[in-house]
C-alpha cells in the first residue's frame, strides 16, 4: 500500500516536471501581467511571439541537431551571411562579370536562392562532421567565422540599405517578411515560426526520417548496425539547421529593411538555450520541437516582460542565466525520479 | 587511428594554406616597406633637440601608419579609417587599417603587430579608456607615437592627440531640437549606448541637462541597445506596448535610431527621433520625415586632423595643438541635412 502510494506521488511529480517548462512560462506571464501594465494585451503578445519567431525558428534547427548529439554554433552566423546576401542581390543585383550583365531578381526567387545557400552552409557543416570526423562544436565554431568573414566581405562591412526594391527592376515586396499579414495584426514571421514548427514537429515524430534522428542520438552504433545511414541523415539534419538560419535571417534583414553583417551575432546562444529549456538532451536522443517553441517563449517572454517592466540589460542577463541553470537541474532531477520508477516498475512486477 | 589521421592530415592542410595566405600578405608589406623607408629616416633627426622637456617619438623606423579603429560594420568607423587611410596615402605613407571590433585584448595584439612592424604612427579609435592605456604605453616605449580618435583614454601624456568630437556639445545641441519638436511636453523614451562605454553616459547626461530643464517633459523609460539596431528594434517595439503613449524618443547613436524608425514604421507612427553620428542612413530618414534630427560627429574632419598631426609630429617633433582636442558636433535637422554626405558636412 505504501508503495503504491509512493509511486503515486512519482506519478503526479512525473506529470509536473514534465510540464515545468510550460509552468514557468504560465508563471512568467502571470508574474508580468501584474509588473508590467500593459504586458497582458494581444498586442503585447504578438509582439513578444514577433521576437520569439527569430530564436525560435534558430531553435528548432537546433532542436534536430542537438538530438543526433551534435550542436550548431554556426546558425547567427548563417542568418547573417543570408542577410546580406538577400540584401545584396535586391540592391545590387548578381553582376556577372564575364558577360557583362548585372541580373535583378524578383523576391520570391531571392528568397529561394538565400534559403538554398543557407541549406548548402548547414550541408558543408554536415559534410566536415561526417566525413573529416570532426567534432561538431569545432566544426561549426569553425564555420561560425567564416560565415560572418564573408557576411563583412559581402559589403566591406557597411550596410545594405535600400532594401526596398525597385518597381523597373520587379524586385520590391521584400519588407513583407518583418512586417503583418496584410489585413491582420499577426506578424508574418510566427506565421511561418508556425508552419516550420508544425512540419519539424510531424518530421521528427511520424516519419521514418524522424524516428533514424532520435535514434541516431539515443545510440549511434546501434543506429549504424541496424541500417541506418547515420551520415546522410546528419548531413540533412545540418542541411535543416542551415535552412531555417537563412529564413531567420530573411525575416531580420526585412524587419529592418536593412542587410549588417552584424545581424545573428551571438543568437546561436539563444537558440540552445531555448532548445534546453524546452527539454532537449545535449546528450542527444531526447528532444521535441512543442518543448522547444515553449522553451523558446520563456526566453522571449523574459526579454521583453523585463523592458517593459524598466529592468536594465544587466539584471536581464543574470535571470536569463539562472532560468537556463535552474531547467537543467530539474532536467536532472526528472531523469533520476524517471530511472527510480523503471526500476520500482521492475520489482513490483517480480 | 583513421579518425586521427584524417584529423591530422585537415590540421596540416589548414595550416599550410594559412602559411601561404600569411606568407603572401607578409611578403608583399616589406616589399613596400623597403620601398618607402629612406624617406621618414632622412627627415626624423633634424629637429629633435629643440623640442624642449618631453622625448619626441621618432617613430618605429618604417613609414607605415596603423589605423586601428572599432568594427567598420559601423558605417562611422568605415568613414573614419577610410579618411585617415586615404589622407596618409595622400601624405605619401603606406597604411594597415585594421579593426578591434571592440575587444581590448584584440586591440593589445594590434598594437603588438604595429610595433613587431615598426609603424611610423598609430591612429586609434580604441577599445576601452582605461584598457588602452597600456597598449598606448607599450607603443610609446617602442618610440612610436600614438594618435587617438573619436574616444579618450584615461591618461594623460601618454598619447600624443587625443581628438575627439565634442559629445557632450553636440547631444545638447540636439536635444534642444528635440524639445522643439516634442513642443516642450510629452512623455518620451530614452534608448542608452553600450553603458561599459564613456560616450554613452556622456550623450544622455547632456540630453538631460537640456530636456529636464523643462517639468512637462517625462522620461517613462530608459533602456539600453547596445549601440545596435535589432536590439533597438525590439526594445523598441517592447516599450510601445507598455507605453502606447510615447510622443518621442531619444538615441544615443543613429544605429539605434534606424532601428527604432523601422519599429514605429511598422507601428504605423512617426514621432520625434534623434540620434547622435550623422550617419548617411539617419540624414535619409531625416529627409523622409521619419527621423528628426542628429548629432554630426564630424568623424572626417577628426580623422583627417589625426593623421595630418601624426605627419607634422614625425616631421617636426610637435603636433602644435594640445594634447586634448575637441572637435564641434553639427546639429543636423530637414533644414541642413542636405549638406551631410559620408559623415561630411560641406557649406
Amino acid at each position: 500500500m505504501a508503495a503504491k502510494q509512493n509511486s503515486g506521488n512519482n506519478k503526479l511529480a512525473m506529470t509536473i516536471l514534465k510540464g515545468r517548462t510550460f509552468i514557468v512560462l504560465i508563471i512568467l506571464l502571470i508574474f508580468f501581467s501584474i509588473t508590467a501594465d500593459n504586458f497582458m494585451s494581444a498586442g503585447a503578445l504578438l509582439t513578444v511571439a514577433k521576437h520569439v519567431a527569430l530564436y525560435g525558428i534558430l531553435a528548432i534547427g537546433m532542436t534536430y541537431v542537438i538530438i543526433t548529439g551534435g550542436i550548431d554554433l554556426s546558425v547567427g552566423s548563417v542568418a547573417g551571411l543570408a542577410g546580406m546576401i538577400a540584401g545584396g542581390l535586391i540592391q545590387e543585383g548578381l553582376t556577372l562579370k564575364m558577360f557583362g550583365v548585372t541580373l535583378y531578381f524578383s523576391v520570391p526567387m531571392i528568397v529561394l536562392i538565400t534559403v538554398l545557400l543557407g541549406a548548402l552552409m548547414g550541408m558543408i557543416n554536415g559534410l566536415v562532421i561526417t566525413k573529416f570526423n570532426v567534432a561538431p562544436f569545432i566544426a561549426t565554431l569553425g564555420t561560425m567565422y567564416i560565415w560572418r568573414g564573408f557576411a563583412n566581405i559581402r559589403s566591406n562591412g557597411a550596410t545594405f540599405s535600400e532594401l526596398a526594391g525597385s518597381e523597373g527592376l520587379g524586385n520590391t515586396g521584400f519588407e513583407v517578411f518583418g512586417r503583418n499579414l496584410a489585413g491582420t495584426a499577426v506578424p508574418c514571421g510566427v506565421l511561418i515560426l508556425a508552419l516550420i514548427a508544425v512540419a519539424a514537429g510531424l518530421v521528427l515524430k511520424k516519419t521514418p526520417f524522424g524516428w533514424h534522428v532520435l535514434s541516431i542520438g539515443g545510440n549511434e552504433k546501434a543506429s549504424k548496425l541496424s541500417g541506418i545511414k547515420v551520415d546522410r541523415v546528419k548531413i540533412w539534419v545540418y542541411a535543416f539547421s542551415g535552412f531555417c538560419s537563412a529564413v531567420v535571417g530573411i525575416i531580420a534583414t526585412s524587419q529592418l529593411v536593412s542587410a549588417t553583417p552584424k545581424t545573428g551575432e551571438s543568437w546561436e546562444m539563444n537558440a540552445i538555450a531555448a532548445s534546453v529549456l524546452g527539454g532537449t538532451s545535449m546528450a542527444g536522443g531526447v528532444g521535441t520541437i512543442g518543448g522547444t517553441i515553449v522553451g523558446a517563449f520563456v526566453i522571449g517572454v523574459i526579454n521583453d516582460g523585463m523592458t517593459m517592466c524598466g529592468v536594465t540589460e544587466f539584471w536581464q542577463k543574470i535571470i536569463r542565466g539562472l532560468v537556463i541553470i535552474i531547467a537543467v537541474i530539474i532536467d536532472q532531477v526528472q531523469r533520476n525520479l524517471q530511472a527510480k520508477m523503471a526500476l520500482q516498475a521492475r520489482n513490483e512486477n517480480k | 587511428m583513421k579518425g586521427f589521421k584524417k584529423v591530422l592530415a585537415m590540421l596540416l592542410a589548414v595550416s599550410m594554406v594559412a602559411a601561404m595566405v600569411m606568407g603572401c600578405s607578409s611578403s608583399s608589406g616589406d616589399a613596400e616597406e623597403e620601398k618607402t623607408e629612406e624617406s621618414t629616416e632622412a627627415e626624423a633627426p633634424a629637429e629633435e633637440e629643440e623640442s624642449g622637456s618631453d622625448e619626441v617619438l621618432k617613430g618605429g623606423g618604417s613609414n607605415i601608419i596603423y589605423v586601428i579603429t572599432p568594427s567598420v560594420s559601423n558605417p562611422a568607423f568605415k568613414a573614419e579609417a577610410d579618411t585617415a587611410t586615404a589622407k596618409a596615402k595622400e601624405l605619401g605613407y603606406e597604411v594597415k587599417a585594421a579593426s578591434h571590433d571592440d575587444d581590448p585584448t584584440k586591440q593589445t595584439e594590434l598594437f603588438d603587430s604595429a610595433i613587431a612592424d615598426k609603424a611610423a604612427a598609430i591612429i586609434c579609435d580604441n577599445a576601452g579608456a582605461d584598457a588602452t592605456v597600456e597598449a598606448v604605453k607599450k607603443a610609446r616605449d617602442a618610440g612610436i607615437p600614438t594618435f587617438l580618435i573619436d574616444r579618450e583614454i584615461n591618461a594623460e601624456g601618454v598619447a600624443i592627440s587625443q581628438i575627439v568630437a565634442n559629445n557632450y556639445q553636440g547631444a545638447k545641441a540636439i536635444a534642444e531640437k528635440f524639445v522643439e519638436a516634442m513642443g516642450e511636453k510629452g512623455k518620451y523614451v530614452e534608448l542608452l549606448g553600450k553603458e561599459s562605454d564613456t560616450n554613452a553616459g556622456v550623450r544622455s547626461s547632456a540630453f538631460h541637462e537640456v530636456v529636464d530643464q523643462y517639468p512637462d517633459m517625462e522620461m517613462v523609460a530608459q533602456q539600453t541597445a547596445n549601440w545596435e539596431k535589432t536590439e533597438a528594434y525590439d526594445k523598441m517595439e517592447a516599450m510601445l506596448q507598455a507605453n502606447p503613449d510615447i510622443e518621442g524618443v531619444m538615441c544615443g547613436n543613429d544605429t539605434m535610431l534606424e532601428g527604432v524608425c523601422a519599429a514605429l514604421q511598422a507601428a504605423g507612427k512617426k514621432l520625434p527621433v534623434i540620434g547622435v553620428d550623422g550617419s548617411d542612413e539617419a540624414a535619409a530618414l531625416i529627409k523622409s520625415g521619419d527621423a528628426t534630427g542628429t548629432a554630426l560627429q564630424q568623424f572626417a574632419v577628426i580623422a583627417e586632423t589625426a593623421v595630418v598631426q601624426a605627419d607634422k609630429y614625425l616631421k617636426e617633433g610637435s603636433t602644435g595643438a594640445d594634447e586634448k582636442q575637441l572637435i564641434d558636433c553639427i546639429a543636423i535637422t530637414s533644414e541642413n541635412v542636405d549638406k551631410l554626405s559620408g559623415f561630411v558636412f560641406t557649406e
